[in-house]
């Protein structure tokens, strides 16, 4: 049984793009059994959030380096190259689950 | 939330809010012009300018896609009275920042301004919004309407 893992999905405000990553991330989830909790943040809560999470989803450029691996999303919402986002996401979380 | 009915893009227009042929020349521009309407008709409090002004600054929200920018600015829930979806139609691009890449710039014609004040009831209408930037048939129908039904219509 692989372990669950916590997902921070940031965006700039936490309400407008992280809700549609949220869902897509989800989804993603979903397909490929992977238990996870999402959490959904401001991106300038990360940081502070990082200690409690595996790896961080954003849509926004990231302000700063973070312990945890972290992935930009934009794929999701402009439809460019998606499926390089969702792999990057499913191998992130293939090294988090082995480690 | 989920016995919330399905909205979509259409059902937060505002007709006020439908901005076409705009001239503006930057996206300061662009907000003082949605907020001199949004701030009159009440749907925003005195704090929504400064806010997405510094919030665009930080987090800027133009989207690069294959053939053009779109752009969707917001901000802070709590400045937002009544809920809409701004669409602002201009006549030459206007450079936004990007969201992924604030150093880079991408020309934006139509910007979607959203006040939104509870995201999570709206991850449909969110979603139905990205289906439509990412249909370039959709934006180029928004690029060229001539009235307000014509949005209305076109994001029905």
């Amino acid at each position: 049984m692989n372990k669950k893992i916590n997902v921070l999905v940031a965006c700039g405000a936490g309400i407008a793009t992280s809700t549609v990553v949220m869902k897509k991330v989800e989804d993603l989830f979903k397909e490929n059994n992977i238990e996870a909790n999402l959490i959904q943040i401001k991106i300038a809560e990360a940081a502070s959030k990082q200690d409690d999470a595996d790896m961080l989803i954003s849509t926004t450029v990231l302000p700063t380096q973070y312990k945890i691996p972290a992935i930009k999303a934009m794929g999701f919402l402009t439809g460019l190259g998606v499926d390089k986002v969702k792999a990057e996401i499913l191998d992130t979380v293939k090294q988090i689950q082995s480690a | 939330m989920s016995d919330n009915t399905t909205l979509k893009v259409s059902d937060y227009l505002r007709e006020p809010l439908i901005l076409l042929n705009t001239n503006f020349n930057s996206t300061d521009e662009l907000f003082n012009g949605v907020n001199d309407i949004a701030f009159a008709e009440g749907f925003v409090t005195d704090q929504f300018l400064p806010k997405i002004k510094a919030r665009e600054a930080t987090f800027p929200t133009g989207l690069q896609l294959e053939d053009r920018g779109v752009a969707i600015p917001h901000t802070d829930a709590d400045t937002i009275n009544k809920e809409f979806v701004a669409v602002v139609v201009n006549q030459q691009p206007i450079s936004f920042k990007r969201m992924d890449d604030p150093d880079s710039t991408t020309p934006v014609k139509v910007a979607f301004v959203l006040g939104l004040n509870q995201p999570h009831a709206q991850l449909e209408m969110l979603q139905s919004l990205m289906g439509i930037i990412q249909d370039s048939s959709i934006l180029d129908k928004l690029e060229a309407a001539t009235d307000q039904k014509d949005i209305q219509q076109i994001l029905n």
